[in-house]
Parts: structure tokens; sequence; C-alpha cells
């Protein structure tokens, strides 16, 4: 039986017709095409600079299929798969239901976890989050089942995070600064919207919400301070703009390496950043378009009569060097370290206790693993050897007493 | 700048010796005692070919790699070294390897033997470790990977450093369960 529509055309009419009719609708086409292909590879950067493998990939498992624990005071919660599979992915979600996941942290099946930092992506602008669907459709469809949470009560009742998404959730989309450069402006977005920074370094209140006015100036994260990184004090540690730059390209710079929670944010996301943006970052960071020079490192002498000399030497200086100039590719100096120049000595003995992972970014970059020391040194020795550190590399008061020793030893070992 | 270090190597008294600031333990073994049994690797820690024995007084032990680690993390404490692994007779002369210098012999485990002296003592304190708390046949391979694990063998020999020492801790009795 024929089609309906030829029996009163002509094939060869009907052949000039579709030929017009592709030459119409080609051209169209293939900018929607381009449209589309330019929105995947936008969110493909994006999603980088917002870190969404680091948190949706379990270790050892595949890219964003999610399964990875994070610890909360509730329970551990599961990241959960956001490959495009249309049963255990989000490959169902429509661009609303994806807007409202990211701006409000309402899933399909109900309210997300603020684990999942909604509270920062609700900063995104329409054109990247429809940017981060669109990649997200494109990537391959894997079959992986999202892990249950293991909430306590009542915290497992997730209608009681329409409550909080009340109290503690400003869904306002991100407003540049006119008084400040279109680059700083575009920092702060990096920053704030999609590097979500301010989740980890910025303490929380009572109902574990970001504390607004407590902004980056540091917060215990998984047993390690996540530092203060506000302008202040990044300016009173003299980081420049190169040295932000090293460190999060390279994750190593004149003033450390980064390590614990923020290793794999540098080596999934930020060193992935464009100098145009990485130098934006910097720059709100700082606060400051101007350049900054950078100051002599501090190093004020070895003093052998200190019971830490001996510790120092016997422990550290092998990797550290004999007068902490660090070995490349192997341990960061000890002058100039940003660690050790912090009012907080909580990382400073943290490090010494439980050690930090081999860290590796590129085939020239590469961190050995440095050993924890908490079965070998005692408390008075970790002591001695903290004090040592802040006294010889920083300006920081070399006062810690065994009672610091001791609080920061059971932060750590509390949380593994 | 001198520091004085006083420790026990093999069973034997050493010091008070000066020994020059900045000495890393592998450099005060070979060039202030000459036990030169043990062999400078990487320098970074990474190859573990330096590692020796450090005893505690509660006749616990644990590896202590030797060329990231100052002489002075050693003062005061009993090392062993390759060196005092096998039997002497009152000449000094060697009666009897022990049963991991043995068994490496007996496997052909080693080709330069550079990285040997580290995975002597490192098998020794695992099956030292066993003695104390010994574990089901079943679970020994993953015991002696997770032991030597980190050891380089640039002559790529593991296989048959793995395989002499699970000889040896098969064969022992008391150091599995089954």
């Amino acid at each position: 039986m024929k089609p309906a529509y030829s029996s009163h055309l002509s094939p060869l009419y009907s052949l000039v017709l579709a030929l017009c009719l592709c030459l119409v609708a080609l051209p169209s086409m293939a900018a929607d095409k381009d449209e589309e292909t330019s929105a995947i590879e936008r969110g493909a950067y994006l999603m980088k600079i917002g870190d969404c493998v680091a948190c949706h990939t379990a270790v050892g498992g595949r890219e964003l299929t999610g399964g990875l624990p994070f610890e909360t005071p509730f329970g551990p919660v599961y990241s959960t798969n956001i490959t495009s599979d249309k049963d255990t992915g989000i490959g169902n979600y429509s661009y609303d239901d994806f807007y409202d996941a990211m701006h409000h942290g309402v899933g399909i099946n109900g309210n997300l976890y603020p684990a999942m930092p909604y509270t920062s992506y609700s900063l995104l602008t329409d054109e990247d989050t429809r940017a981060i669907y669109a990649y997200l459709m494109s990537t391959k469809p894997i079959k992986q089942a999202n892990l249950d949470n293991d909430v306590s009560f009542p915290f497992n009742l997730r209608f009681g995070l329409k409550g909080w998404n009340l109290i503690a959730h400003d869904a306002k989309v991100f407003k540049p600064n006119n008084a400040k450069s279109e680059s700083w402006n575009r920092g702060n977005y990096l920053v704030n919207a999609l590097g979500h920074c301010g989740e980890c370094h910025t303490p929380r209140d009572t109902l574990y919400a970001m504390e607004p006015d407590k902004h980056f100036q540091g917060a215990i994260i998984e047993g390690l301070e996540a530092s203060d990184i506000t302008p202040s004090e990044l300016n009173r540690q003299n980081w420049t703009h190169e040295d932000l730059n090293n460190l999060f390209t390279e994750g190593y710079s004149r003033k450390g390496t980064v390590f614990g929670g923020m290793y794999p944010v540098v080596y999934h996301s930020f060193s992935h950043l464009t100098d145009t943006d990485m130098l934006a970052v910097s720059r709100y960071l700082l606060d400051t378009d101007d350049n900054i020079e950078p100051q002599k490192l501090t190093f004020n002498g070895h003093n052998p009569k200190l019971p830490g000399y001996p510790l120092y030497k016997g422990y550290c200086a092998g990797c550290h060097g004999q007068n902490g100039e660090g070995r490349p590719n192997v341990a960061p100096a000890m002058a100039g370290n940003a660690t050790l120049d912090k009012a907080s000595p909580h990382n400073v003995v943290a490090v010494i206790l439980k050690g930090i992972d081999s860290q590796h970014y590129n085939s020239t970059t590469s961190f050995y693993a440095m050993p924890g020391y908490a079965k070998e040194l005692d408390e008075e020795q970790i002591k001695d050897l903290a004090n040592y550190l802040r006294l010889t590399w920083s300006n920081q008061p070399a006062n810690l007493d065994i009672k610091t020793i001791r609080n920061v030893k059971e932060t750590v070992f509390s949380h593994n | 700048m001198n520091q004085s270090i006083k420790l026990t190597i093999n069973n034997q008294a050493v010091g008070p010796i000066e020994v020059t600031d900045g000495v890393m333990m592998i450099e005060f073994l070979h060039e202030y005692l000459n036990l030169t049994g043990t062999k400078f690797g990487c320098g970074a820690g990474v190859c573990h070919a330096c590692t020796v024995i450090v005893d505690d007084e509660q006749g616990m032990s644990e590896v202590v790699r030797t060329c990231i680690n100052g002489v002075e993390r050693f003062n005061g404490k009993r090392i062993r070294t390759i060196e005092g692994h096998a039997k002497l007779n009152e000449q000094g002369e060697i009666t009897a390897l022990s049963p991991v210098q043995q068994a490496f012999l007996e496997h052909f485990s080693f080709q330069c033997g550079w990285c040997t002296s580290g995975f002597v003592n490192e098998a020794t304190a695992l099956i030292e470790r066993l003695e104390r708390k010994p574990i089901p046949s079943a679970q020994v391979e993953d015991a002696i990977e997770e032991a030597l694990g980190e050891h380089v063998c640039r002559c790529t020999g593991y296989v048959k450093y793995y395989a002499a020492v699970k000889d040896v801790i098969l064969r022992t009795k008391g150091l599995t369960l089954s």
C-alpha cells in the first residue's frame, strides 16, 4: 500500500520537494549541532572545575557512577550515579529536574542531602547549568545501582531537608560586584559557585549550614583543617598570584603542597583551569588584581640545644632538607610553608601524627608519602617537634602544650 | 656541629661517637662503622633497599629506612642490620645463615643483590610478627605482599623473593594456624 501523501504527488516532485526541505533544514540543523557540541564541551570544562568526578567516583570505581562515602555527623552519605543511565543515573532528568537538583537540592526521588553542594551550585548561571546538563547527558550511560545512605534517625527522613532548605539555603544566582574587575568577578564565580570552596573552608553552624559571616575562615573536615583562605590571611602569609597558580596547577608551590581532601580537588579540578580562569581565581582569593612581590622565606636558624632539634634532624631532615629547603618531587620545603605559618597548629600536628599519602600530578610532578609518627613519637616529642618547626620556620609562637597535641590527636583519629 | 650518638647494633654496644650534623643513618653505618651490607638505593625512602630493623624494650620491632632518617632517630636504640642475621662462631666465621637468607639462596631469589639486605630484614621482621601472632595459611600470600610490597627489585626478582618467604613461613612451625 502506498503512503497517502504520494497519492497526488509525482515521485519526481516529491524528490525535489524533499531536497528543497533538506536545503532549508540543513543549515539550522548544523547550527543546532554546533551549539550542542559547544555546550557539551563547555559543560565538560565546567564540570571539571565543579569537581564532580572527585565526589561521584568511588575509590577504584568508574567515573561518575557514585558510591563514594561522605562522613557526616549523622552517618555516611553516598554519592550517586550521575551518568546518563536512565535506571540508576540521571538519564531520566529533564533540564528542569536537573536545575532543581543543582539549585534547590531537590532530586526526582526527593530532597538531596547538602553533602551535594547545591548551596553553592545555586549560584550557577542558567547557561552554565544547561552546559553541565548537556555534558552529563552526553556521557556514556553506566548501570550501577546507588548505595543506601546510613543516616541515623531523624536525619534519614528526607522531608526534614525541606525545612533545612527553608532556614539554611539561600538559592540566589550569582550577582557580579560592579566595583571589582571582570576578572575578579569571574574568580568569585569560579571559587564560590563551581569550585564550592566555601563548603569545606567555611565553618558550619549548629544546623550544619555555612556561617556567612565566617566565609572562608577555615574549618575542620575529616580530621584536617581546611585552611583559612580569606584574603587577609593569604596576604599575611605573602601568597602571590604565581604561588596560587603553582599550587593549583602543579599541587606544589613556594608555600608548600596541598594534601588531604584538597589533593583530589587540585588533581581533578583546579589543575584544569585555563590560564585566564586561574588568574581570575587568584585575583579573587587575594582580593587584588595587582602583582604581589614575594618576600624572603622565613628561616630563623637552628638551635641544637632544643629537644626538637635532634627530632627534626632524625625524622624530617632526610626529606625536608637539613635547613628545611625541601627536595624537588619528594617533599615540600619547611621554609615558607603555609601550614607551619598558621595560627592554628592543627595541621602541623595532624600531619606529624598521621602522615600524608603520596601525590601524583603529571609525569613531572609528584610527592612521596610521608609516614605518620603517632606510634613512634610520644606526645612530649610531638610537642617538641611541632614547636621546633614553628620556631625555626615561621613567626608563630612556639608555645604548644601537651593538651593541644592531645586534642589534635583525638580529632585526627576519631576521623580514621 | 656534632651529635653524640650511642646505640646497640647487632647486639654490640656502639659509641658514644661524635657524628657530624646532618648524617643519615646509612652514611653512619657505612662511614663510621664500616657496616656496608645496608645498601643505598634511591636515597628518598622509596625503594626500601636500606631498611634495617629497630627493636624496642618490649620485644617488638619495626623496619626503618636509613637513607631518609638521620642518625639522631636511632640514638639509644637497638638496631639489626644484614650483618646481624647469620650465626657466627667465636672466630667470627659464619656457621649458618638465617632461615630467610638460606631460603633466598635456595630459591635463587636475587640477581645483583642490591635490594637483598632490605628484603632479608623486612621478611625477618614479618616472620617475627607471625611468631607472636600466627595467621591462617590462606592469608600468608597477602601478608607477604603487605610486608614486602614496597621493596623495589630492579632485577624484578619479586616472584622468587615472595616464594622463598612463603616457603619459610609454611615450613616453620607456629607461624600459621593451620
